[in-house]
């Protein structure tokens, strides 16, 4: 059992890294972005490419690798996101959608489809009274919990951070203090995707990399926003670690079970409101009845 | 909800003509008999099944404005419960016909309570999430009966004069299949309720406003479209005789939304066109283009900022400014 949940706090951690972007674009601009799945996974193929050049140093090929994408992003948000800013959802869901399917193809052209196994950097396994687990899985558990309050503090304490909380409230009143308020979510959108990236990377020797591996952690991703609350920072955090062990949990007992589960738990998320509401009436005609 | 970007509804309110709609069908019909003459028999089969899922995601997306991305989901149910019909209880197409279409509609009957109590982005999403877990218990899930991804092989019988295996034949009744569905939808769309949802698309507060129940239109639209989106699911188990998982992949929706989108939302030609041409391009450009998905990007992308209106929205306008000239002339 705690083999399970050192895996599904792992999978927590990566699905937090990658579905803090999601989370604010959908919070700040109301949009949909798959494309994030596309940065995620053109970060870890070039990833890939730049481990054995810089000499197998994990640390600096991820670096190398989160820079690379950077510029992506910001052409990206530039020229696709912020043009769907105000549309109705379904265009920026089609558009970002199209630029999903395009990284995808590029991958396949320049990488080939094969998928390509990653090594775990640290090779130490960690011994805990009669089970043993990598060391690595810990790692980016803790990571992500350094990340989360990193994250805190920067939305809290600096005046970037400050601005896009007070716009994920109320965008038109920021923009009626003179502030440029894309300028700041276009920043927020860069580190998003830098993000995503990290946690790609850092998922990569658990997983292997192939070029749809950005479709299939969308749909996790998605979810993990849905049930976190949309531009819930907070909220996205917790909702990344309960989905992370809830496809542990499945996992161990029925594999193929895991990912439809998270959409079962979703499902009821959505509906918390009208089975409340249903809870209610039906108690309510017990009582009445008993009465 | 946010509106403004949505396009405005191409064509007024018009009482149903019973000689324009002959017209209609006439001209749908003879194209289809056009295209068999110049692409193989196959292929406008195959074009056929898919313009009649076209048809019925346009009425959920086109009329109501409600995008979803599990559309497929009931397309595939059909699909299954047909098959799994044909190779269990009986041979006869028809009764194999009306149990997956059937089967849709009890599971587009309860979903719908289920999934439109979101709206908007979530809407499209939990459609999503049971799509995929539909597509899960089609490969892995109810492994027995699908026989995962190996599929389903199906014996289909013949009724009197209709042999599936007779391309014609197949042919004629799937076209006859297809104009059905778009008289359907004609005199669907035209009635007061497809004004009433067509104003859902534009305004629901205001539909609400005037007293309607906005949930029962919704979750009718929701319930008749994804029951015909059933029913070319029977129809493509009973031609190809073949059922595997793929049919009900969630991948599936961008095609049908392509589809949709390169038509014009929210008009029955455009619905036909669409699917037509969206099959066009993949049957020759995937057979010729190695990057076939980066063009499909492409061209998605040049549609969303460039061309919104899609092929009829073009067309209607181009009559409009003829039609004007003329009448400068005069």
């Amino acid at each position: 059992m705690s083999e399970t949940l050192i895996y599904g706090l792992t999978i927590g951690a990566i699905l937090y890294f990658f579905s803090i972007g999601l989370s604010i674009t959908f919070g700040t601009m109301q949009i949909v972005n798959f494309a994030h799945g596309m940065v995620y996974t053109v970060g870890v193929y070039f990833f890939i490419t730049f481990l054995p050049v810089f000499g197998k140093i994990f640390p600096l090929a991820m670096a190398l690798a989160i820079a690379a994408v950077l510029p992506i992003a910001f052409l990206v948000e530039r020229f696709i996101i912020r043009r769907l800013y105000g549309e109705s959802l379904d265009y920026a869901i089609i558009a970002t959608y199209a630029v999903l399917l395009i990284g995808a193809d590029l991958i396949k052209w320049v990488w080939g489809a094969m998928p390509q196994p990653v090594s775990d950097p640290l090779r130490i396994s960690l011994r805990l009274g009669d089970f043993s687990f990598p060391l690595y899985r810990l790692v980016v558990f803790l990571s992500a919990v350094a990340l989360f309050l990193g994250l805190r503090a920067f939305f809290n304490r600096s005046i970037i951070g400050r601005i896009v909380v007070a716009a994920l409230e109320d965008r038109a009143g920021v923009r009626c203090l003179g502030l440029d308020v894309n300028r700041y979510f276009s920043i927020v959108f860069v580190i998003g995707s830098g993000l995503a990236v990290l946690g790609g990377v850092l998922y990569a020797p658990i997983a292997t990399a192939e070029p749809y591996m950005g479709f299939h952690i969308l749909l996790v991703a998605f979810a993990v926003v849905i049930v976190g609350g949309m531009g819930n920072l907070t909220g996205t955090f917790i909702s990344a670690f309960v989905l992370g062990l809830v496809i542990a949990i499945t996992a161990r007992f029925w594999s193929q079970a895991a990912d439809t589960m998270v959409f079962a738990v979703m499902a009821l998320v959505l509906l918390k409101n009208s089975l409340l509401a249903l809870w209610r009436r039906l108690v309510g005609a017990v009582v009445a009845r008993a009465d | 909800m946010e509106k403004e970007g949505q396009t405005p509804a191409t064509f007024p309110v018009a009482p149903l003509r019973k000689k324009v709609l002959a017209r209609d069908i006439g001209v749908i019909a003879a194209s289809f008999v056009l295209m068999a003459l110049f692409i193989p028999l196959h292929w406008v089969i195959d074009f056929t099944i898919f313009c009649i899922l076209v048809l019925s995601f346009d009425l959920l997306y086109g009329f109501m404005g409600r995008l979803s991305f599990g559309h497929v989901l009931y397309y595939g149910t059909g699909a299954y419960v047909a098959s799994l019909m044909l190779l269990h209880v009986s041979r006869n197409p028809f009764l194999a016909i009306a149990a997956g279409v059937g089967a849709g509609a009890i599971l587009a009957i309860v979903l719908g309570f289920i999934v439109l109590q979101t709206d908007g982005a979530p809407f499209a999403l939990i459609n999503l999430a049971f799509n995929q877990i539909g597509f899960w218990l089609a490969a892995s899930g109810l492994q027995q009966y699908t026989k995962g991804e190996d599929g389903l092989n199906t014996p289909v019988g013949k009724m009197g004069f209709l042999d599936f295996a007779n391309q014609p034949i197949a042919f004629g009744f799937l076209l006859i299949c297809l104009l059905l569905v778009f008289l359907l939808l004609r005199v669907f769309t035209l009635s007061p309720y497809g004004v009433t949802i067509r104003s859902i698309k534009e305004n629901d507060d205001r539909v609400k406003f005037l007293g309607y129940n906005i949930f029962t239109y919704k979750w009718l639209t929701f319930v008749l479209s994804s029951t015909l989106a059933a029913f070319p699911g029977t129809l493509f188990a009973i031609f190809y005789g073949f059922v595997a998982p793929t049919i009900i992949s969630p991948f599936g929706n961008v095609e049908v939304i392509f589809a949709v989108l390169i038509g014009g939302a929210g008009n029955l030609y455009g619905a036909i066109a669409g699917g037509v041409v969206y099959k066009l391009m993949s049957n020759y450009l995937a057979t010729n283009i190695t990057r076939w998905e980066m063009v499909l990007g492409i061209l998605l992308l040049i549609w969303v900022f460039k061309f919104r209106r899609g092929l009829t929205g073009y067309a209607s306008e181009l009559i409009l400014r003829v039609k004007r000239k003329q009448a400068a002339e005069v």
